[in-house]
C-alpha cells in the first residue's frame, strides 16, 4: 500500500460565509497559505471556530473556497468535487455506513471504483489486518467499541489507497488511554505507508506528538507554522505561546537586543536577559516575557526576579506544580526535583527566578 | 466557478445552438408554408372551377369563397369582350388594391399566369387597406376559371389570404425553439459550472415538474377565470360573486366550523384517554381511532345512508320515522366528524404525549385540584395543539368532496358546486373560480397552522418520557369518558360492518334477504375500474416514492439559488383543495403544448404530484436524522452523488421511503375530488364507480366495491408494516 507521495499545496485561499442576518460576510478562513511536503504530516491545531476545519474540507472538496487555490501534487483541484479527488478523510463522527458490516464498509471505496472482486477481498482483509481488526469484518458497526469505529474509519479510507488522508478531529470521541494509543497507530500507519497527511485537532498534546509540522490558527488567520519543538519554545505570539502550553506572562520593557537573538529587558526594574526574542523588537518597546513552568525555579525569597507565596501544591507524580500568587498573577511553576529541600509549603514566602536561556520576549498585543 | 474560461465557452455554444436552432426553425417555417400553400392551390383551383356563368349567381358564389379560408376576401374576374380581365364581383377592397397596384410585376405574372391556366400566388406579402374585419398582411392567390374547351378561360378567381392560419403554426415552432434553446442551456450550464451535474439536473429536473404540473395548471385555473370567448372579463368573478354561490361558500365555512370542533372534541377525549389515563385497552382504542383515516371515500356515508338514510335500517326500519333526514347538514358533520377525528387524535396524542408530567405533579403538590390542573396546566399546554387539531380538520372538511357528494342533499358547499358547474353546467371558468373561492379559507388555515400555532408551541421534546403518570380525571370522569370513547368505538365498527353486511342483502331498504349474487354481479362490473385504478395506483407509487425522496435530499442537502420557491411549489397540491387540482388539471392539459385530457398520464402525474408533499416531509425527517458525514464519507471515497443515493441515502430511510410509497399507493386507490374530473372512458377509477352504484341505488354492488377497496388498502399497510419491521437496528445504528 505504499505509493508515490504527494505535496498539498494551500495557496492563499479565503473562505466568506455570507451572513444572512448583518451586512458583513464571516470570514472562515483568510489568506491561509502553507503547503505539506509530501509524506508529511501537518496537524492544524486552533481552538473551536479558527477555521481548521473548514480548511480540511476545502482540501477535501467538501467546501468550495471562495478564494485561492488548492493543489494536491502539481495537480490544481480548486474546482474538483470530493469523489474525484484523491483524498480519503477520516471523520470526527467516523461516517460509518450502519447498513453495511465492516468489511462493507471497508471494501465500499473499492466497490465504487469497481475492482475485481478477489482484489477487493485481498486489500479488505489487508486494510484491517492493519487497524488490527480482522476478527471482526462481520460485525455491523453499530456493535463496535469507539475505538473500533475509529480503526475501521481508518481503514476504509487508507483501502482505497488515498494520495493524502485527512483526519478530522479523529480522536475527539475515544476516552484518554484510546485516544494516546490510536495516535501513536496513527502516526505509525502513516510513516509506515509514507502518505501525506493533514490532521485538525484542538488538543495541543495531539497535535505536538503527532505532526512533522503544526499549523496554529485563531479567526480564520493563521497564527504560526513550524515544528512543534519551535511552537512549543519559540512562539511568535502570546496566543501561540498560551495555546501549546502552561505559560507565565510578564510585563516589560525592552532594554537592547543581546548577542546571538537574547535580549536585554527590565521587570518593574530589574534587570532580566532573554535567551531569545521574536523578531521586530527594539529598545523602549513594550513587550511581554514568556515563561514556561519548567523554565523558572523557586528560591528563597528575595533571591529571585518575582516575590511572592505558595498558593498549592499539586502532586503529579513525576513532579510538583507549584503555584505562586504574584504581583503578576498566579504563577505556575514545575518542580522535577522532588527533595525536599526544593519544596515549600503552602503560604510560605518565595522568590521565583528565570532560567534566562529558556524565557522568550513576545510583543504584547491583545489577543 | 464562475470563470471568463467557461463563460466564453458558453456563449460559443450557445451561439452555435441558436442558430441551428433558429435554421431549422426556418426551413420547418418554410416547409410548412409551402405545403400549406400547396393545399390551398388545389382548394381554391378546385373550387374556381365551381364559378357559375350567370352574373347574378356569380355573386353569391364569390360569397362561398370565403368560407373557403378563414379571414379571406375574393373577387372574380371574367374576360371581357376586349378580352381583358376585369372585376365582375366580390370583395371591393381587393378589388381597389388590384385596381391600383395593376402594375405590380407580381399581378400581371398572376394575371399571365391564370391565361395560361396556371395558379399563381403573389411572392409579396399585401395588406388590405381598410373595410370590416381588415385581417393584416396575406397573400394573394390567382386560379383560373377554364371554359367549357378547357383549353381557355373564361375567369378569374383572386383570393387574398391571411396569414394567420400559419402564424398560429409559427408561434407553436417558435415555441418549441424557444423550449429546446432553454432546456439546452439549461442542461448545459449545469453540467458545465456545477461541481455535483446529478444534483443539479434533479434540482432542474424537480423544478421542471413542479412548473409543469403544479404552478401552470394552477395559473392556467386563475388565468381562465378571467377570460370570456378569448378575451379578458370580469364575467365569470361576477356571477361568482353572487348570492347563490357565496351561500355556498358560508355552507362549507359552516360545515367546516363544525366539524372541527366535533372532531377536536372527540378526538381529545380519545387523545386524552390514551396518553394521560390509566385506562386499560389503550392500544385497541388508539387502533380504532386511527381506522377511519384509511377508510375509502365514500364507505362511511354510504353506510350512514344504509342506517340513516330514507329507508335506512334505523331510522325506517327500527325506529320507524319517516320525516326525518340525514342528507344535510347534521349528515355531513356526523360523517366527517368520523372520517377526520382521527386527524385530530394523531396531532392530540403527540403533544400530549410530550408534556411533562411532572409539570402536572407540581401543580397538584402546591395544592391545585386535579380540575384546576388540568384547566391551568394541561389544557395550556396543550392549547397550540388543540388549535393546530382543529385547523388542519378544518381544511380537510373544506376540501372534502366525496361526503358531501352523496350526503348534501340540499345543502349546498363549495366542492361539490365547483363539480355541478363543471359536469352538469360545463362551465369549466366557473368551476374554477368556485374552487379558487375555496382556497381563501383553506389557505388562511393552512398558513396559520404552519407559521403561527407551529410557533407558538411551548412543548419541548426532553427525549425523556415520562414514567409514571399522575391520574387528572377523577373516577366519574374516567368512567364518562370511557363510555363516549365506547360509544364512539361501537359506531364506528357498526359502520364498517354495515358495509359488509350490505354486501349480502338483497335490496337494502326493501328486501333484506340473504344473497351472495351482489358478489359477482358487482366484480363484474366493476372489474374494469379496479384493474385501472390498481395499475395506475401501482405506476404511481414508485415514481412518486423515487421522486420524494429525491427532493428529500436536494432540500435536506443541497444550497441552490430558489431552494425555498422549490420547497413552497412542491408543498402547495398538499394545502390546495383536491377539486382545483382536477379542474386546473382539465383547464391546463386539454391543450397543446401539453395535452393529457383522458390519457392515463395525466391521472399518474396528478398522483405524483399529489402525493410528494407528504413524501418530501416523511423523507426529510428522516435525512435530517442522518449524520451528514455518512453521506460525505461515501462521497469521499469516489462515489458520485447518484452512487451515494442508490447505495446510503436510500438504505438509511428506506422506512420513509416505503411508508411515503405505501402513502401514495393507499391516497391514490381512495383518490376522488381531484381524479373524478381526470377520468374517461379509457381509465376509470373504482372510487367513482362506488359514487356511480350509490346513485343508481345499487346499495349491494357499492359496498362490494367498497369492502374490496378496504381490503387493498388494509393489506397495501399490512405489506408495508411487514416490510418495514424488520428496520429496528439500522435505526438504531444510524442515531449512534
Amino acid at each position: 500500500m505504499s505509493q508515490n507521495s504527494v505535496s498539498v499545496t494551500v495557496r492563499d485561499v479565503t473562505k466568506r460565509f455570507k451572513n444572512t442576518k448583518g451586512r458583513e460576510d464571516i470570514f472562515a478562513v483568510r489568506n491561509s497559505d502553507f503547503v505539506v511536503a509530501p509524506g508529511e504530516l501537518v496537524t492544524l491545531l486552533g481552538p473551536s471556530g479558527c477555521g481548521k476545519t473548514t480548511t480540511l474540507r476545502m482540501i477535501a472538496g467538501f467546501e468550495l473556497p471562495s478564494s485561492g487555490r488548492i493543489l494536491i501534487g502539481e495537480e490544481d483541484v480548486t474546482l474538483l468535487p470530493p469523489n474525484l479527488r484523491d483524498t480519503a478523510t477520516v471523520f470526527q463522527s467516523y461516517g460509518l455506513f450502519p447498513h453495511m458490516n465492516v468489511a462493507d464498509n471497508v471494501a465500499y471505496g473499492l466497490r465504487v471504483r469497481k475492482l475485481p472482486r478477489a482484489e477487493i477481498e485481498t486489500k479488505v482483509r489487508a486494510a484491517l489486518g492493519l487497524v488490527g481488526l480482522s476478527e471482526l469484518a462481520d460485525r455491523a458497526p453499530g456493535r463496535l467499541s469507539g475505538g473500533q469505529q475509529q480503526r475501521v474509519a481508518l481503514a476504509r479510507s487508507l483501502v482505497i489507497e488515498p494520495k493524502v488522508l485527512l483526519l478530522d478531529e479523529p480522536l475527539s470521541n475515544l476516552d484518554a488511554l484510546l485516544r494516546e494509543q490510536m495516535r501513536i497507530e496513527i502516526r505509525r500507519i502513516q510513516k509506515s505507508l509514507g502518505i501525506t497527511a493533514v490532521y485538525v485537532t484542538h488538543d495541543r498534546v495531539e497535535a505536538m506528538s503527532l505532526s512533522d509540522r503544526v499549523v496554529v490558527m485563531k479567526d480564520g488567520i493563521i497564527r504560526q507554522i513550524g515544528v512543534p519543538s519551535a511552537i512549543y519554545s519559540e512562539p511568535d505570539s502570546c496566543f501561540v505561546a498560551g495555546f501549546v502550553g502552561k505559560v507565565a506572562f510578564f510585563p516589560v520593557r525592552v532594554e537592547s537586543a543581546g548577542e546571538g537573538g537574547s535580549a536585554n529587558c527590565t521587570l518593574s526594574g530589574k534587570a532580566i536577559r532573554a535567551g531569545s526574542a521574536a523578531a521586530g523588537l527594539k529598545g523602549g518597546d513594550e513587550a511581554t516575557l514568556m515563561a514556561r513552568p519548567e523554565s523558572l525555579r523557586l528560591a528563597d525569597a528575595g533571591e529571585g526576579a518575582v516575590d511572592g507565596r505558595v498558593t498549592a501544591n499539586v502532586y503529579l507524580g513525576s513532579s510538583v506544580e507549584c503555584f505562586v500568587g504574584t504581583d503578576y498573577g498566579e504563577i505556575l511553576v514545575q518542580i522535577d526535583d522532588l527533595s525536599a529541600s526544593r519544596l515549600h509549603a503552602e503560604g510560605a514566602a518565595v522568590s521565583i527566578a528565570f532560567d534566562e536561556e529558556r524565557v522568550r520576549l513576545l510583543p504584547t498585543r491583545a489577543d | 466557478m464562475l470563470d471568463r474560461k467557461k463563460l466564453a465557452r458558453l456563449a460559443l455554444v450557445a451561439i452555435a445552438f441558436i442558430s441551428a436552432d433558429t435554421w431549422i426553425y426556418s426551413s420547418l417555417r418554410g416547409a410548412f408554408r409551402s405545403i400549406m400553400s400547396d393545399t390551398r392551390f388545389k382548394e381554391i383551383t378546385l373550387f374556381a372551377k365551381t364559378a357559375p356563368r350567370d352574373a347574378a349567381a356569380q355573386a353569391d358564389w364569390i360569397k362561398g369563397a370565403a368560407d373557403l379560408l378563414a379571414g379571406s376576401r375574393s373577387v372574380y374576374l371574367a374576360v371581357e369582350a376586349s378580352g381583358e380581365l376585369a372585376v365582375a364581383a366580390g370583395d371591393q377592397n381587393l378589388a381597389a388594391l388590384l385596381r391600383t397596384d395593376a402594375e405590380q410585376p407580381d399581378f400581371k405574372k398572376g394575371i399571365d399566369s391564370v391565361r395560361y391556366l396556371e395558379p399563381f400566388v403573389s411572392t409579396k406579402e399585401y395588406s388590405l387597406a381598410s373595410g370590416p374585419g381588415a385581417s393584416g398582411s396575406g397573400r394573394i392567390y390567382f386560379a383560373p376559371v377554364p371554359d367549357d374547351s378547357g383549353a381557355d378561360i373564361r375567369g378569374a378567381l383572386v383570393i387574398f389570404s391571411a396569414a394567420s392560419e400559419t402564424d398560429r403554426f409559427d408561434g407553436l415552432l417558435l415555441g418549441l425553439a424557444v423550449v429546446a434553446l432553454v432546456i439546452f442551456l439549461a442542461i448545459y450550464s449545469v453540467l458545465a459550472f456545477s461541481r455535483d451535474p446529478a444534483m443539479g439536473f434533479a434540482i432542474l429536473g424537480l423544478f421542471a415538474i413542479v412548473a409543469a404540473f403544479v404552478a401552470y395548471p394552477l395559473f392556467e385555473a386563475l388565468r381562465l377565470t378571467f377570460v370570456v370567448k378569448g378575451a379578458f372579463s370580469l364575467g365569470i368573478w361576477k356571477e361568482i360573486l353572487t348570492p347563490r354561490y357565496l351561500e355556498a361558500l358560508w355552507g362549507s365555512v359552516r360545515l367546516g366550523l363544525w366539524t372541527a370542533t366535533t372532531s377536536t372534541l372527540v378526538g381529545f377525549a380519545f387523545a386524552f384517554l390514551v396518553e394521560r389515563s390509566s385506562a386499560r385497552g389503550k392500544k385497541f382504542i388508539s387502533t380504532m381511532a386511527t381506522l377511519p383515516v384509511i377508510s375509502p371515500p365514500f364507505s362511511l356515508t354510504l353506510s350512514i345512508i344504509l342506517l340513516f338514510g330514507n329507508n335506512g335500517l334505523i331510522s325506517r326500519q327500527l325506529l320507524g320515522l319517516s320525516h326525518f333526514t340525514i342528507y344535510g347538514l347534521n349528515g355531513l358533520v356526523i360523517v366527517q366528524t368520523i372520517g377526520m377525528f382521527p386527524i385530530a387524535f394523531m396531532t392530540l396524542s403527540s403533544v400530549l404525549r410530550a408534556i411533562d408530567s411532572t409539570v402536572e405533579d407540581a401543580a397538584l403538590d402546591l395544592g391545585a385540584s386535579r380540575l384546576r390542573t388540568f384547566l391551568t396546566i394541561t389544557l395550556p399546554l396543550a392549547m397550540p395543539g388543540v388549535l393546530s387539531a382543529w385547523l388542519l380538520v378544518f381544511t380537510n372538511s373544506l376540501a372534502d368532496f366525496a361526503n358531501p357528494l352523496l350526503l348534501s342533499g340540499s345543502y349546498r358547499v363549495l366542492s361539490t358546486e365547483a363539480y355541478m358547474e363543471v359536469t352538469g353546467r360545463n362551465n369549466l371558468g366557473g368551476g374554477a373560480a368556485l374552487s379558487l373561492l375555496l382556497l381563501l379559507p383553506t389557505l388562511t388555515a393552512f398558513f396559520a397552522q404552519r407559521y403561527w400555532i407551529t410557533r407558538k408551541s411551548y412543548v419541548t421534546v426532553t427525549g425523556k418520557p415520562s414514567t409514571r403518570l399522575t391520574e387528572l380525571a377523577s373516577r366519574p370522569v374516567l368512567i364518562g369518558l370511557l363510555a363516549f370513547v365506547g360509544f364512539c368505538v361501537v359506531f364506528i365498527v357498526a359502520l364498517y360492518g354495515t358495509i359488509v353486511a350490505g354486501c349480502f342483502v338483497k335490496n337494502w331498504g326493501i328486501d333484506y334477504s340473504f344473497t351472495l349474487s351482489n358478489i359477482p354481479e358487482a366484480l363484474s362490473r366493476g372489474w374494469k375500474a379496479i384493474v385501472d385504478t390498481v395499475t395506475l395506483a401501482a405506476i404511481a407509487t414508485p415514481i412518486a416514492g423515487l421522486l420524494a425522496m429525491t427532493a428529500a435530499l436536494v432540500v435536506v442537502r443541497a444550497t441552490f439559488f430558489g431552494k425555498r420557491l422549490l420547497e413552497a411549489l412542491i408543498m402547495t397540491p398538499f394545502a390546495v383543495p383536491g377539486t382545483l387540482i382536477g379542474i386546473a388539471y382539465i383547464l391546463a392539459f386539454n391543450k397543446p403544448p401539453i395535452l393529457l385530457v383522458g390519457t392515463a398520464a395525466i391521472i399518474v402525474l396528478n398522483y405524483v404530484v399529489r402525493e410528494l408533499p407528504v413524501g418530501l416531509e416523511t423523507g426529510a425527517a428522516s435525512l435530517r436524522q442522518i449524520d451528514p458525514a455518512i453521506e460525505e464519507a461515501a462521497r469521499d471515497l469516489g462515489a458520485d452523488t447518484p452512487t451515494v443515493f442508490r447505495t446510503i441515502v436510500l438504505p438509511l430511510i428506506r422506512p420513509a421511503f416505503i411508508s411515503s410509497m405505501s402513502y401514495t399507493f393507499v391516497r391514490s386507490m381512495t383518490a376522488v375530488s381531484a381524479i373524478i374530473f381526470l377520468i374517461s372512458a379509457r381509465w376509470y377509477h373504482l372510487t367513482v364507480q362506488i359514487y356511480n352504484f350509490s346513485e343508481l341505488l345499487r346499495f349491494g354492488w357499492a359496498s362490494v366495491l367498497a369492502t374490496t377497496l378496504i381490503i387493498i388498502v388494509l393489506a397495501a399497510f399490512g405489506l408495508m408494516r411487514l416490510l418495514v419491521r424488520d428496520e429496528g437496528l439500522t435505526e438504531k445504528t444510524i442515531s449512534q
